[in-house]
């Protein structure tokens, strides 16, 4: 490793000098008025959007074009970031380490007018190997100015195992192929050996689409930079971006000063990594002082033989993503939040690996813990705002075998529709499908995949009492039953069986993640730890109950006439009722003579509580 | 058989505050009316407003509408509908084991930051859906039999529930429909008065959540939909009115009242489209192809881009009011800005909307109370628009309170003067228009330089050339009729009649027969349709929808050819004009790979007689202003000549700064603009650089 990529590895995201930022900001404010910065900040998040939406049009893997799985950003010349369209928030940093080390790598000089790079690399200030970021310099005046930058995950990245998920993979080289920061164009012109390098080192034969596609995205975000700079010119557009981060700081620390002082701690926990290796722990400690955030890891997983690494860039996604749930939603995601977080990870924990090891299973598990661990600690002080944007999924579950409609290779990675880990918030059930910061997912449905796949979705009904009981109650979890109607092998890794989705503020954990495989059959069996390349036989089911979402709040709280109310529409039973809420309901849910027996709930909370006690 | 009198038409446009009304003359000479909308029956208005018209024209109501032929309708009901929530008590009979799809959404949430987003209201909650077994695959082979007594219990639970309306929707019934048939028929034995609506009649095509949320908000308003349009039918009808009723649909196209009420969500966000459609005919008349036209009022900025002087419709991925429509609709982008949009300071940032006074307070110089600032209160202190000849003159704006105003709420927090302020306002509000055209056209693969901006609404000319500027256009037109543009529009619409099917395959595997079987299919369906029309002659344009393997959005690539039946030779001609087009809107084909058909289109549209306008003489003479006014346009305040729209002559030049005040619009001409008027008065200016 050179002394450059060590530095983004580094342990302590400083705090930016209070007195340098102000003298910054000062300086901005004086550059530009409030109504031109405001005018570049719309134009600047509108090519974002015209970026990823080139994505959207032109990408052929529905990964890419469907799921919208992508995020376009902005970034001044230093590498800070100015400007984002976001497909999913907690990978929405994935974008900045990368561009910095280029910066750093090619040094004042190496970049040109018509550059195109390609990173990937985790230990290059990626996430994990499958999410591709193409930048590309934006100069103006013969000086660069901006880097319009894309990040889009992708169906593989070569390595081992097709798909780009291998969770077993003994080390980063087995995982895919690494990209740290390489030109595929140079002032203009294409490097067509690099494309073709590229090309034959990854095996889905849309790859070259896809990047082209995301190359064209770059493009384009660079000719409507070079417009905007063309109109307001260079030092217009500087004191624009720095007025927009000094904005975004400046409301994150004003929130920030209205949370009470103190230091908060949690521990979470993953039920184990894809070898087996059982509660991989999390520490999180989060300090307030005025208006200062420090969030530290210490303390959290050190254990060397892991197979459950998320690196410094994707654990920091997370961090921001989980805040940004809990902040106000309107504060600017850009250098100004980010940067406003005091960010502690001592290398070689669990959440900022040691060189090289395999971080496709830690991607998820456990880069969405660090969101659970913020979200636990912040509920002792800030609960109301505390609703954990997470998920138990493990991975995406591979099913590929040969369709024996068309006779080629089928991979269904089951991106299909259904309900997990939606939790609720203050004031608010958890409802829909997953949580609110995954909203711009979009699943496919039986009548697309029954079309392509040789697959059945029998179910994905919410299952009753799977949410989380609470005040406000998390929203449940699927039943969900895909049969498979040739042979095939399904590939994937359970968590959320122990430490399913929590609750907040004395709500209830949602139910636990099941997986049985080959269900219908006699061989049917629930999945512990992982299932790699276990064959079904055509009929056989595979059925995941997933889990549900954390309540929020005390259950004995929640008004019994909801509670009834859920009950009329199934989502708790009228056992559920009784046993999570302590209400009593008389009558019968078949002739719809339902209704709450006021005294009897009463006295039937009166002793749950006093049991408790 | 009696004599053909001469013979009117009128358009009828309810809006939030006011109904337009456009009426056309046997002379071709247009006269224009509005009268205060009645929310709680829509008709009354209407009524009221064909009184006073008829008054106007020297008869009496019934005489009048003895003479009407034709009456266009675009109503609201479907819309207020759905923002108030009122519609029937709804129920659901889907496959078993999907009874949830409305909830989740495909995963869909509106707003990815905020966890306390709340879920759209119900229209049918969980107990009101209730999963039969039944199942076909993908081909339409029934894989489990209906089972009626399952059926059965469910209408009965559904009935001790209240339902009013039921929607049916079964996976793939889209391509073997007999198991939704037989849940109509066994409901018309167990629940007679319960109406009934089949997520393959109402929406024939995959996948299923679009068909199910379609369906669903179909059942919701449907009812109320009828009540009103039978209702207002029967008392035109009584008045003696014997003449055709036609409603706009979503899709642009106008058809008649039991047409209508087949599919009554089309009539949702139908809106907007009649200004898209009068945009169109009048920009087509004025030899305009490609242009934007922009819609700006009191609370919204609608935008559609328009090209070959055709509006886009598309099917798909359309949400109104949290809820997805894949039925096709004319593409039109609303955004919250508008002469009514606040101004305020928040953080040390000025924002500009979405949020709106509305009409009532409205902005503080209606002087009804209101008291944050809107654009047009910024717009009356910069001088753009004239406090004693606003709305013709019928409303006096009041100046008192503005400056301070736009002082304390703007200019103070922000550090500018209060002139900087107000033009702050003004610009702001021009780059989210001009942003919201972006998106549009970036959605499109378009780069807007090369288009016209059509401006119209009550606030669009005010803002139109300095939106231009912002996004590099070159021209802006300003039709003369710009603020009752819906109307107008309703009188300008063809008949339009929409058919999809849905048959995914792979392009190489496709049977011809079926295609071929399918178009038949839905040609006689739309035909049956539109030979009861008003149309003169039919145009047919059909669509293979496809898209390469994984690809989610397909494109609608014209059938090649024109004979009925589709030819092999005609059909690859197709699937190759897909890599064209493809390579057209995204720059790369795939030539090797073969597409996905997803599905089959067919639109067939009914071409009716369009209005001729009378032409106006031309004038030799240089415009005289009716006076001069103090506006501002950066920098500082100056002297501009304010001209009288009606004065106005074919041929005559107005070089900016300059104003134009029209009855119910001001066009605002920025120095550098240069306007002229053609020979139906409407304005094309040549934006200054």
């Amino acid at each position: 490793m050179t002394k450059r990529t060590l530095a983004l590895r580094r342990v302590v995201q400083r705090r930016p000098r209070a007195v340098a930022e102000r003298r910054r900001a000062k300086a901005a404010r004086a550059a530009i008025d409030p109504v031109t910065a405001e005018i570049i900040r719309g134009a600047m998040e509108t090519i974002c959007y015209e970026m990823a939406t080139h994505v959207s049009l032109t990408a052929t893997t529905p990964i890419l074009n469907q799921s919208n799985e992508r995020n376009a950003t902005i970034l001044d010349a230093r590498g800070s970031l100015a400007a984002l369209s976001v497909g999913i928030p907690q990978f929405m940093l994935s974008s900045t380490l990368p561009v910095r080390f280029a910066l750093e790598f090619f040094g004042p000089d190496g970049l040109y007018d018509g550059d195109v790079l390609v990173a990937n690399d985790p230990y290059h200030g990626g996430g994990h190997l499958p999410d591709y970021n193409v930048f590309a310099p934006v100069f103006h005046q013969g000086e660069m100015v901006l880097i319009a930058s894309i990040q889009c995950h992708h169906a593989d990245t070569g390595g081992a195992m097709p798909g780009g998920y291998n969770v077993d993979a003994r080390d980063i080289w087995a995982e895919g192929v690494r990209f740290p920061a390489v030109k595929v164009y140079e002032r203009g012109q294409e490097r067509r050996d690099v494309i073709y390098m590229m090309k034959v080192n990854n095996r889905t034969p849309t790859f070259l689409g896809d990047l082209r596609a995301q190359i064209g995205a770059a493009q384009l975000g660079v000719r409507r930079l070079k417009e905007v700079l063309q109109r307001y010119g260079t030092k217009t557009v500087r004191a624009a971006v720095e007025y927009m981060i000094d904005y975004a700081a400046r409301r994150f620390r004003e929130e920030v000063s209205r949370w009470p002082d103190g230091v908060y701690e949690s521990d979470v926990y993953v039920d184990h990594d894809p070898k087996g290796n059982p509660d991989i722990h999390i520490h999180c400690k989060v300090t307030i002082q005025g208006s200062d955030l420090t969030i530290d890891f210490t303390g959290s997983d050190m254990r060397d033989n892991l197979q459950a690494y998320s690196t410094f860039g994707n654990t920091r996604g997370y961090v921001v993503a989980q805040l940004a749930s809990i902040m106000d939603p309107t504060i600017p995601k850009n250098e100004g939040f980010f940067n406003s977080i005091r960010l502690i990870v001592p290398p070689g924990c669990c959440l900022n690996p040691p060189p090289d090891r395999s971080v496709a299973a830690g991607t998820h598990h456990p880069g969405t813990e660090v969101g659970e661990a913020i979200a636990k600690a912040l509920e002792q002080v800030i609960p109301e705002r505390c609703c954990p944007q997470i998920y138990k999924m493990g991975m995406p579950t591979v099913i590929f075998g040969k369709n024996p409609k068309t006779g080629q290779l089928f991979i269904d990675h089951s991106v299909d529709t259904f309900a997990s880990y939606c939790g609720a918030v203050y004031g608010q059930d958890g409802w829909g499908a997953m949580n609110v910061s995954f909203g711009n997912l979009i699943r496919a449905t039986a009548e697309i995949n029954e079309s392509i796949f040789p697959v059945r979705h029998w179910s994905r009904d919410y299952a009753t009492d799977t949410g989380g009981p609470g005040r406000w109650r998390g929203c449940p979890g699927s039943l969900y039953v895909k049969e498979i109607c040739a042979p095939a092998q399904v590939y994937t890794y359970v968590v959320g069986r122990k430490y399913p989705v929590p609750g907040i503020a004395g709500g209830k954990p949602g139910a636990p993640n099941r997986l049985i495989v080959r269900a219908g059959g006699p061989h049917a069996f629930e999945v512990e730890t992982t299932a790699f390349y276990v064959e079904h036989q055509p009929g056989e089911r595979y059925e995941y109950r997933y889990g549900g979402g954390g309540g929020w709040g005390d259950p004995l709280e929640r008004d019994p006439a909801k509670v009834l109310e859920d009950v009329l529409d199934e989502y708790v039973s009228v056992e559920g009722a009784r046993r999570d809420y302590g209400v009593v309901l008389r009558g019968s849910l078949e002739d719809l003579s339902l209704a709450v027996d006021w005294e009897a709930t009463e006295a039937l909370r009166a002793q749950l509580r006093a049991a408790r006690a | 058989m009696a004599r053909r009198r001469a013979s009117y038409r009128v358009g009828i446009d309810v809006g939030g505050t006011f109904t337009d009304f456009v009426l056309l003359r046997p002379d071709g000479t247009l006269r224009i009316a509005k009268s205060p909308t009645t929310p709680k029956d829509q008709a009354e208005g209407i009524l009221q407003g064909l009184a006073a018209i008829a008054s106007e024209e020297g008869m009496p109501l019934a005489e009048f509408l003895t003479r009407v032929e034709r009456i266009v309708h675009g109503t609201t009901v479907a819309d207020n509908t759905m923002i108030e929530m009122n519609g029937a008590v709804t129920g659901l009979i889907t496959s078993a084991g999907h009874r949830d799809e409305i909830e989740l959404r495909r995963g869909f949430k509106e707003d990815i930051w905020d966890p306390a987003l709340p879920p759209p209201p119900a229209i049918a909650p969980r107990r009101r859906r209730i999963g039969v077994a039944e199942r076909l695959d993908y081909e339409g082979n029934v894989l489990v039999p209906l089972d009626e007594d399952d059926v059965r219990r469910a209408l009965r639970r559904l009935r001790a529930l209240g339902t009013e309306s039921l929607a049916v929707v079964f996976l793939f019934s889209f391509v073997n429909p007999q198991h939704e048939q037989r849940v109509r028929e066994i409901a018309a034995e167990e629940c007679p008065d319960m109406a009934v609506w089949l997520s393959h009649e109402v929406l024939p095509a995959a996948p299923e959540f679009e068909r199910t949320s379609t369906t669903l908000v179909n059942a919701y308003v449907g009812p109320r939909i009828e009540n009103y349009l039978v209702g207002l039918g029967r008392a035109l009808d009584e008045l003696g009115y014997r003449g055709k009723l036609l409603v706009m649909q979503s899709n642009g196209g106008m058809m008649p009242v039991p047409y209508v009420l087949r599919r009554p969500v089309t009539l949702l966000s139908s809106g907007p489209t009649g200004g898209v459609i009068g945009a169109c005919q009048v920009a087509r008349l004025a030899g305009l192809q490609d242009f934007i036209c922009a819609d700006m009022g009191g609370t919204s900025y609608d935008v559609c881009l328009v090209r070959g002087a055709e509006p886009e419709i598309k099917a798909g991925w359309n949400w109104h009011h949290r809820y997805l429509i894949a039925l096709p609709m004319v593409q039109v982008q609303s955004i919250g800005a508008g002469g009514g949009s606040l101004a305020r300071v928040v953080g040390g940032t000025l924002q500009v909307g979405p949020q709106s006074a509305g009409a009532d307070p409205g902005p503080i110089c209606y002087g009804r109370g209101g008291t944050v600032v809107t654009v047009t209160d910024a717009n009356l202190f910069l001088g753009y628009l004239g406090a004693e000849s606003f709305c013709g003159g019928r409303m006096r704006l009041q100046p008192e309170g503005v400056a301070e105003a736009l002082g304390e709420q703007v200019a103070r927090p922000l550090g500018l003067s209060i002139e900087e302020a107000a033009h702050g306002i003004y610009r702001l509000v021009n780059a989210n228009m001009a942003n919201a055209i972006r998106r549009i056209s970036a959605q499109r693969g378009i780069d807007p330089r090369g288009l016209t901006l059509v401006s119209f609404g009550g606030n669009g000319p005010v803002h139109a050339t300095a939106q231009a500027r912002e996004l590099g256009i070159r021209q802006v037109f300003v039709p003369r009729l710009a603020p009752a543009f819906s109307a107008l529009g309703l009188l300008m619409a063809d008949q339009l009649v929409d058919e999809i099917r849905s048959y995914i395959v792979r392009t190489d595997e496709a049977d011809l027969s079926r295609i071929r079987a399918l178009f038949a299919e839905m040609e006689e369906a739309a035909l049956r349709v539109l030979e009861n029309g008003t149309a003169r002659r039919f145009e047919r344009r059909r669509f293979l929808h496809m898209c390469y393997p994984g690809q989610t959005f397909d494109i609608a690539v014209p059938v090649v050819g024109r004979g009925t039946e589709l030819s092999e030779r005609e059909y690859r001609a197709t699937v190759e004009r897909f890599h064209d087009l493809h390579e057209a809107l995204h720059t790369y084909a795939v030539r090797d790979e073969r597409p996905i058909l997803r599905a089959l289109r067919l639109s067939a549209v009914g071409v009716i007689e369009k209005p001729r306008f009378a032409e106006l003489a031309r004038t030799r003479s240089s415009p005289k202003p009716k006076g001069r006014r103090r506006a501002f346009f950066g920098g500082g305040f100056r002297s501009v000549p304010v001209f009288d729209g009606a004065s106005l002559g074919h041929g005559q030049r107005i070089e900016g700064p300059g104003i134009i005040e029209e009855a119910f619009t001001t066009v605002v001409l920025q120095p550098g603009d240069r306007c002229r008027v053609d020979h139906w008065g409407n304005y094309w200016i040549e934006v200054g650089s």
